[in-house]
């Protein structure tokens, strides 16, 4: 429902859209209205209208962002040019009259008819003709005359009529809500009052939403009206069906589909070159984050003659384009390849897909299977404990396949590694608040030279990432943990898929059973036991990492303490 | 009257821009012809002269210091009015120059739509230039030669519109409608129908209120009787 087009057109110019210069919106203060007629409405209706503050006056820009000009509606112009050639004497279809009570109307059309000329004039199969044709009738380009609501195209004897092209759907103008209401008084005049529901709904709805114009619709629909009587009984019946059909199409009645749908409106325009540049003048604020890649800036929506180009315009504008051109590309062919392969291997764990054991929960009401794959559970199933071995990813992401890894990684002695990397996820997905001392504390457990955990990145990393703590914020931590995510998913994750502690894993892991359908009570009920809190779950997360913490003993600590002690019976004896 | 000039000058505005309408709706159907083309070149014309005269009345009146406050509510009533009107004038413009380009009369190639008109527009193209039968004296291509005038003109009403806001300062969503919604039915437009709602209307009232007085003296009588009834019982018990 846009208002009426802005103001400047270029006309002339073989565009079949009209562009808009975009109108500054920024907001004024608001007029306040003399009178104490208006003090009830000093405030405009929302959204629809944007004040321009200048000198001394205020103007009313209607802001139209041309959200109808979206590019799905590009098939318009291809219907109306089969329209036009539909009408050929020759080579179109035929026409037929209709009898109306005492009148005949010509320039009826079956639908046998316009499907039989589709199939000939595009060469299609059948069910694409009556598709086509269909989708004629839907749009508006077509309308039937038997039944007028019914907005389909039936292959039979059935009658439709040809709609006068100022009420084709163009994308240029919106059905406007004036005309709307000027039709629905109309509407009114000639029915004497008898308006469907939802009219009805619409015609109040209007009433409040442009009440302002109300008695310019009233003039103009009474004197619609008697203009109309100026003309011939048949043509007064035609053009009455063209209208009707029109707002069929428009303005939807409730059930029926609303083919000229084209989602929510957004604020910017889908039509606008999109090269955004952050505003050099500084009125409107630049974006937030630091400049990294692919940042997208905000428009200047200032005219021209404020925000200069300067040299820093283009300046940004090259780089912009430079790092589009960098952006690395995957060729579909090799992405579309890595989609099937993750299909194939996972087609077996997906519950919706495959089933899952022993029951889907969502269907036979039993919580069996979330209670055998809850996060920490002391046997998992088979099938999760299988997944661990597709991908290093998989194995990590699962909370017991970290336990079991870390077990692992202790008997080799790298289990710093992983507490690391426990530790970092913590900092980016934890309480930001703490992020300082968060970052403090790992970096005295596993990066400072002598740690209990040290952990052995290279001093390239290592420089970075002690350069970066002095500013600690959630990511500083990122280029130690990818190193230290490698070293793992290189080394150790091979040698963890061979190792006895996997393997007694998976010879524990348990295939549960096809579940069998719990007997109800007499009345049906069913005994319900609630999960623990998450809370409280998370209390028993949190103790059990400290106990951890505490127990850990790592290769550096073992290590030092032998140096100790080595120290101290090299120092014993002198004594 | 300014009042009454100025509701006659917009009425009159009101009326060319409907008959306006009902042209552009049949440029491209069967009942397009040179004829019409030229019809709407005239009506436009008159709308753009009656729109300069509104325009010329209601800056005076809107300008002027000493009209009272309810005498400029209402000038600001018509001045919406007015600014609507010659939106939609504006619109129907824009259309008539569009669909001009699609249909043009003279090319064998493109055929008009089929839309099931037949007759033509003359009554209505007389009812807007206010004569009794339209005079054609075009030549045989206006419909082409027309659309440049049509474009400039569009224009001119643009650049109207757009110096009427920058001059004068009323926000349209303060107007009040004097009409309530259904007003249009009220109207003696159709000579008999709807005089013949509103009478079948009245009638009900008046049975309604029949019944309403009937059903209060029955009901008094009862009460009436009943409490005679109560006085003999024990006046005689």
């Amino acid at each position: 429902m846009q208002m009426t087009a802005g103001r400047r057109v270029l006309i002339g110019c073989g565009a079949r859209r009209w562009r808009r210069p975009r109108r500054v919106s920024v907001r004024a203060a608001r007029c306040a209205g003399p009178g104490p007629l208006r003090s009830h409405r000093t405030a405009p209706p929302p959204h629809r209208h944007r004040h321009r503050h200048r000198t001394a006056t205020m103007t009313v820009t209607r802001l139209d962002q041309g959200q109808r000009y979206r590019p799905r509606m590009a098939f318009l112009k291809k219907i109306e040019a089969l329209m036009m050639e539909m009408q050929s004497p020759d080579t179109g279809i035929k026409t037929q009259t209709q009898t109306v009570t005492t009148t005949s109307i010509p320039h009826a059309v079956t639908g046998n008819d316009i499907m039989q000329w589709i199939l000939q004039r595009l060469q299609v199969t059948a069910e694409e003709a009556l598709h086509l044709g269909d989708l004629f009738v839907k749009y508006g380009y077509i309308y039937p005359l038997q039944e007028p609501k019914n907005l389909t195209l039936k292959a039979d004897g059935s009658l439709y009529r040809f709609q006068t092209p100022y009420f084709w759907p163009v994308q240029s103008w919106a059905a406007d809500d004036t005309d709307y209401a000027i039709y629905l008084a109309k509407k009114n005049i000639k029915r004497k009052g008898i308006l469907e529901e939802y009219e009805k709904e619409h015609y109040n709805m209007l009433n409040q939403k442009i009440n302002y114009k109300w008695d310019f619709v009233i003039m103009q629909a009474k004197e619609q009206y008697k203009a109309g009587k100026e003309r011939k009984k048949e043509d007064r019946y035609a053009l009455d069906c063209q209208e009707r059909a029109y707002w069929l199409v428009n303005r939807t009645p409730p059930g029926m589909l609303d083919v000229l749908e084209y989602g929510l409106d957004r604020v910017t325009d889908p039509n606008e070159n999109k090269l955004f540049v952050s505003c050099v003048c500084g009125v409107l604020p630049a974006s937030q984050t630091p400049l990294e890649d692919n940042t997208t800036f905000l428009p200047c929506e200032l005219p021209s003659s404020h925000c200069k180009n300067t040299m820093e315009f283009y300046r940004r504008e090259i780089m912009y384009y430079q790092q589009a051109i960098l952006k690395t590309r995957v060729k579909s062919s090799v992405s579309l390849g890595g989609v099937v392969k993750y299909s194939e291997q996972f087609l077996s764990n997906d519950p919706i897909l495959s089933g899952c054991l022993p029951s889907n929960p969502w269907i036979s009401d039993d919580p069996e299977f979330w209670d055998l794959n809850a996060k920490l559970v002391e046997v998992p199933t088979r099938m999760r404990v299988e997944r661990w071995a597709f991908n290093f990813s998989e194995l990590i992401r699962d909370p017991k396949g970290r336990q079991n890894f870390q077990i692992f990684l202790k008997k080799e002695f790298s289990g710093e590694n992983l507490g690391f990397w426990e530790a970092c996820e913590d900092l980016k997905y934890g309480d930001q608040s703490k992020v300082k001392e968060k970052a403090e504390e790992i970096y005295k457990l596993f990066l400072a030279p002598g740690a209990r955990r040290w952990i052995n990145i290279d001093g390239k990393t290592m420089g970075i990432t002690v350069k970066g703590l002095e500013h600690p914020h959630r990511y500083v931590l990122d280029a130690a943990q990818t190193h230290i995510y490698m070293l793992m998913k290189k080394d150790s994750y091979g040698r963890y898929l061979k190792s006895p502690i996997y393997k007694e894993m998976l010879a524990k892991a348990v295939v549960p059973q096809e579940g069998v359908k719990k007997s109800t009570g007499l009345f049906g009920r069913r005994h319900l036991r609630s999960s623990p809190s998450p809370i409280i779950l998370r209390q028993q997360e949190e103790e059990a990492k400290a106990r951890e913490a505490a127990n850990t003993v790592d290769i550096t600590q073992v290590m030092s303490k032998l140096d100790r002690r080595n120290q101290l019976q090299k120092e014993a004896p002198p004594k | 009257m300014v009042k009454e000039e100025c509701k006659a000058l917009l009425d009159a505005l009101n009326k060319v821009t409907a008959c306006y309408r009902h042209m552009v709706l049949t440029i491209g159907g069967t009942s397009d012809s040179q004829n019409l083309r030229e019809e709407l070149k005239k009506t436009r014309q008159k709308a753009q002269e009656l729109a300069v005269a509104n325009r010329n009345k209601l800056t005076t009146v809107l300008k002027d210091k000493t009209v009272s406050k309810e005498d400029k509510a209402e000038f600001e009533r018509l001045w919406v009015i007015f600014s609507t009107c010659l939106e939609i004038l504006e619109i129907d413009m824009r259309r008539a120059l569009e669909l001009g380009h699609e249909f043009p009369l003279n090319v064998p190639k493109k055929h008009l739509i089929q839309t099931g008109m037949s007759g033509g527009t003359s009554g209505v193209a007389a009812r807007a230039m206010s004569v009794q039968n339209m005079k054609y004296e075009a030549e045989h291509n206006i419909d082409v030669v027309d659309l440049k005038d049509l474009e400039n003109e569009i224009n001119q009403v643009g650049e109207m519109m757009y110096e009427m806001e920058m001059k004068v300062n009323v926000p349209q969503w303060t107007v009040e409608a004097k009409q309530d919604p259904g007003a249009e039915l009220k109207s003696t437009i159709s000579v008999g129908a709807s005089s013949i709602g509103m009478i079948s209307v009245e009638e009900n009232k008046s049975f309604c209120d029949i019944s309403k007085v009937l059903a209060g003296i029955i009901f008094t009588a009862v009460l009436i009787i009943a409490i005679v009834l109560a006085v003999c019982v024990v006046k005689l018990s």
